[in-house]
């Protein structure tokens, strides 16, 4: 018991001594952000050098939503590293579930910028309360859809016509949809409308929910490799593709946006992604606002930074290099920021 | 023999139930299943839906947000952020946290050493470097900081209560009911209502841990005060001391040793709620994991896993040397109190010298990457999961759909594909023969509850698919149990793989089983399974170990084989054990069975999954939460069978 007591003792008297240590000037966090010290190359987990950037007005911090999928990882890190550089803001990415998990964090102020949206106006709620703003496109063009492997669309040519997907639902049978085929839906958060789709068409198919990309990836990925038949949720832009050939079902083309209203005769649309800011950040005047609104890049962009990123890179050296490849693309977000 | 004795037999009652069940289930299959599509509300969930709403919407001006549930929040992650300053996150523009890594690792040396050994202060910063050079210092550090907090809150609230409990019979009657339900409620159902009210973030991801951790430290507490020998306290008392005085001075030092053993099993639990709760914002190594399933990157998520392991096994070992060490201190020589003492002053100096160097120079500031292995424990990692994928996959992908036709799809058709009407009163039956009157009562409640929320079908999906994963269970556990009972050298070998099981989290597990099986309702069945069978294996060969070595010796020299001893003598005996093992087994499957909505089964598990991200789909996440809590109850009613208590709490 007495010697516990002095042990606790010691320990009380030791975390004094440390917050004495922390208290003194001149430690690796002092030389980290005066520009005489050497730069410290080893470190790995280094936040942005604050004071070795220009800043033409205080950009401040701001929190950007990183999502799973590689795409968005690509739009995102550009987005950050440029206001890092070039505004001198101090960004934290904060990775979170797509949707109403981002808006409420939001919401909260924990996060400021999804660069990319795909919802179609499900976070108007958020717009009403006065937590989120629209802030145009991105510039990327998102396409779902259902998919089967390209060995498939060479063996069966009219399986791409969506109505005539009945005539093939006996190949996609498997013990989970029973006498039906198997209709592998998107993870919970992407915008689906499967269920719609099946029954206004009349198919023959059971949905499937995979739960996660991941489980879908596995799928086409087996599917293409044993020619198993497959059918399933997947999108566009997506680096996927480029490794794992698939081939896209059309059904009639059409223009709904919000999931809820479509009715399920009619194809995904092709959906302008959008950026959502709060409107904290929007109204602080800071020229990573500006940044926010003009950024804008094509798919083919995204697609450059995501395949260096797949191929092994850090998601930080190819933004680097598209960045550095696209100085003229730079200048233009940061109009207006007063940086160049 | 006569008719009417053997239908009085329980079992015989039982088997008729299930074969009237299963023939008129044939012959009414498909007919009113209550099938509900995804996208469709139920009377009940539509009602979830618009509450939840209505949530959201009065978070910022509700008097209850605005006075109660924000500044909770405010107060919470300031707290957890103190520790998260010290260790892990580097304030705006530093490079490091207060302390360097390499100060942060002799403290902690310091902190065992001062509560333990010198042996495991030294074992511990081992196990701690090792998560550097994993490459996830820093985030074991979120982890660990994170976890330390949670324990601190919990410790708070919990300690207090547990004594309370402990000496009065009043108050544990009142906390019971909630101890039970949080054993049997599975970890992913109360994360949304929390993020609901507390947002995403670190003060739902401390509760949430909380609510985990705080039942399991009050019980073992209210445990260690109760059972103590009444002899001294009755002494002490007619001594003429004061209630006070009798807990403080009598109490509470005899029951010191079982308390430290409630710290150590809250940290535990807190430790193994990390990745769960990375789903509502926890920092830390929870985040690599379930960014794994969604990038689907096995090595990454099988790195942090480790790190969590790794983790685990420290804080473990260091808590538990603190009871041993407590319970032999007393009676160290003067010698060695002297010898201890100064090799605490000289470990301190070190100490503030490592804290010093720790940030002043950059070595011991940021950890080294020449001493990072993360990229070849994750490639090797990777290649293992594309082995077995190329070479195992034909076997287990053809082994899952046969079974799926013949034992899963079946019995999904009996439970979910007949009239809801016919399975809710088969089952209501069963409870009624199987574990009485009073539990008959409950389940017929419970159940017609569950078709009130409008989710009875995916109810019973999730309930096919439990029911089976817990039949493996129970046999691995059986077989594996009773042969590491009978066999010290089979214990030794199952052991790191059980302590493995138990705290590799099962997300981590998630890919692998994914790439084996595909989404399908099986690979559910497998997450469900290797996450519950080491503890059932557990249990069984405890129960096992137990059986008096006199039964087992008379038996022997009676001539009774092997098999004749297991069967006649061992399981008979350890009966009680076994059925806490079913027991046991049951609620875990269903708390991982849950999870595997992540992997293609269906049922409520994905409900509350989709449920979280998308906001018109709340209701029915909210429901399906519900919905589990029901079904949980249900299953650990009947799997008790006959009235009787689990002393074990849930791990």
């Amino acid at each position: 018991m007495k010697r516990v007591g002095k042990g606790a003792g010691l320990v009380v008297a030791l975390a004094a001594a440390s917050l004495a240590l922390a208290a003194c000037g001149g430690s690796v966090n002092e030389a980290s952000s005066s520009s005489a010290a050497p730069e410290p190359a080893e470190s790995s987990a280094a936040p942005a050098d604050s004071s070795a950037a220009p800043a033409p007005a205080d950009c401040g911090s701001w929190g950007v939503a990183m999502h799973a999928w590689v795409g968005y990882t690509a739009s995102a890190q550009v987005l950050s590293d440029v206001a890092r550089e070039k505004l001198g803001c101090d960004i934290t990415q904060t990775t979170l579930d797509e949707a109403g998990v981002t808006y409420d964090a939001m919401e909260a102020g924990s996060v400021d910028v999804i660069i990319e949206d795909w919802g179609g106006g499900r976070w108007q709620e958020w717009v009403d309360r006065g937590a989120i703003v629209e802030v145009g496109l991105n510039g990327n063009v998102g396409l779902i859809g259902m998919y089967v492997p390209q060995w498939m669309c060479d063996e069966y040519p009219d399986i791409t016509d969506g109505t005539k997907l009945n005539e093939y639902a006996d190949l996609f049978k498997t013990p989970e949809s029973g006498d039906k085929g198997a209709w592998l839906e998107g993870p919970p958060g992407y915008t689906t409308i499967g269920e719609k789709l099946i029954e206004a068409n009349g198919l023959n198919f059971k949905i499937i929910n995979t739960g996660s990309e991941a489980a879908l990836i596995e799928a086409f990925t087996k599917g293409n490799d044993n020619k198993e038949a497959v059918l399933g949720y997947f999108y566009e832009p997506q680096n996927f593709l480029a490794k794992v050939p698939l081939c896209r079902i059309n059904f009639p083309a059409n223009d709904w946006t919000d999931a809820a209203k479509a009715s399920g005769l009619t194809d995904y649309p092709e959906t302008p992604l959008v950026k959502l800011a709060t409107v904290k950040l929007m109204d602080s005047g800071s020229p990573f606002a500006t940044l926010v609104q003009n950024f804008e890049w094509t798919n083919e962009d995204q697609n450059q930074v995501a395949l260096d990123i797949e191929s092994g890179m850090t998601p930080e050296e190819a933004a680097k290099k598209w960045i550095d490849a696209n100085p003229d693309k730079v200048a233009a977000w940061l109009e207006g920021t007063g940086a160049s | 023999m006569d008719v009417k004795a053997v239908l009085r037999h329980r079992w015989v009652q039982a088997l008729i139930v299930l074969v009237v069940w299963v023939v008129t289930a044939t012959a009414l299959k498909g007919v009113q299943t209550q099938e509900l599509s995804t996208s469709t509300d139920s009377p009940f969930t539509a009602v979830m839906r618009d509450l939840a709403a209505s949530i959201r919407g009065n978070r910022t001006e509700s008097f209850l947000f605005v006075y109660v549930f924000n500044p909770i929040r405010t107060v919470i992650s300031g707290f957890i952020e103190i520790f998260m300053g010290f260790i892990a996150v580097p304030a705006d523009g530093n490079l490091i946290p207060v302390l360097g890594w390499f100060g942060t690792l002799v403290l902690i040396g310091f902190i065992v050493y001062a509560t333990s050994t010198l042996r495991m202060a030294f074992f511990s910063m081992f196990l701690m470097l090792l998560c550097g050079m994993l490459g996830m210092w820093l985030l074991t550090m979120e982890t660990l900081a994170m976890t330390i907090g949670a324990v601190v809150l919990s410790l708070v609230i919990a300690l207090p209560l547990g004594v309370w409990a402990g000496l009065n019979d009043r108050v544990m009657k009142v906390l019971r009911p909630w101890l039970d339900l949080a054993q049997v409620l599975p970890t992913l159902v109360y994360l949304a209502p929390l993020a609901l009210v507390f947002l995403i973030g670190i003060a739902s991801a401390t509760i949430a841990t909380m609510i985990y951790a705080i039942p399991i430290c009050i019980r073992i507490t209210a445990h260690a005060i109760k059972s103590l020998k009444q002899g001294p306290i009755e002494a002490a008392e007619s001594a003429g001391s004061t209630r006070w005085q009798v807990l403080t001075k009598v109490q509470l030092p005899m029951a010191k040793s079982t308390i430290i053993l409630a710290v150590n099993q809250t940290t535990l639990a807190a430790l193994s709620f990390v990745v769960i709760a990375a789903l509502i914002g926890a920092p830390g190594l929870g985040k690599p994991v379930v960014e794994a399933l969604t990038i689907r990157d096995v090595g990454d998520g099988v790195v942090a896993g480790l790190a969590v392991v790794l983790l685990a096994v420290m804080l473990d070992r260091a808590t538990s040397a603190a009871v041993s060490r407590d319970q032999s201190g007393y009676a160290a020589a003067d010698a060695a109190k002297v010898r201890r003492r100064i090799g605490l002053a000289i470990f301190g100096v070190l100490t503030i010298i490592a804290i010093y160097l720790s940030r002043y120079l950059l070595v011991f500031a940021v950890f080294p990457e020449r001493l990072d292995f993360k990229e070849p424990v994750a490639e090797a990692a990777n290649a293992v999961s594309d082995w077995i994928t190329d070479n195992l996959g034909f076997l287990t992908v053809t082994g899952s759909e046969q079974f799926t036709i013949f034992v899963l799809n079946p019995l999904q058709d009996v439970l979910a594909n007949s009239p809801w009407w016919l399975t809710l009163t088969a089952i209501t039956l069963l409870a009624f023969i199987l574990a009485g009157r009073a539990v008959g009562i409950l389940t017929f409640v419970l159940l017609v509850l569950v078709m009130a929320t409008g989710l009875w079908n995916d109810t019973m999906l999730t309930l096919a698919m439990t029911l089976i994963a817990t039949g493996f269970v129970v046999i691995i556990g059986i077989v594996l149990g009773v042969w590491a009972g009978r066999s010290a050298r089979v214990d030794r070998f199952l052991r790191p793989f059980l302590d493995a099981g138990q705290t590799m989290p099962a997300f981590v597990y998630l890919v692998p089983v994914l790439a084996l099986f595909g989404p399908t309702r099986f690979a559910a069945i497998v997450l469900g399974v290797v996450y519950a069978a080491p503890v059932v294996i557990r249990i069984v060969a405890d129960g096992i170990r137990k059986v008096p070595k006199e039964s087992v010796e008379a038996a022997v020299s009676a001539g009774s084989t092997n098999l004749q001893v297991i069967t006649k003598v061992q399981l008979p005996v350890a009966r009680r054990s076994i059925l806490l093992g079913v027991n046991q087994g049951l609620i875990f499957v269903l708390a991982v069975v849950v999870i595997g909505g992540f992997v293609g089964a269906g049922g409520l598990g994905y409900l509350v999954i989709v449920g979280q991200s998308k906001p018109e789909l709340a209701g029915k996440g909210l429901a399906a939460g519900i919905a589990i809590v029901l079904l949980g109850i249900i299953l650990d009613r009947i799997a008790q069978g006959r009235p009787q208590k689990s002393p074990q709490g849930r791990h």
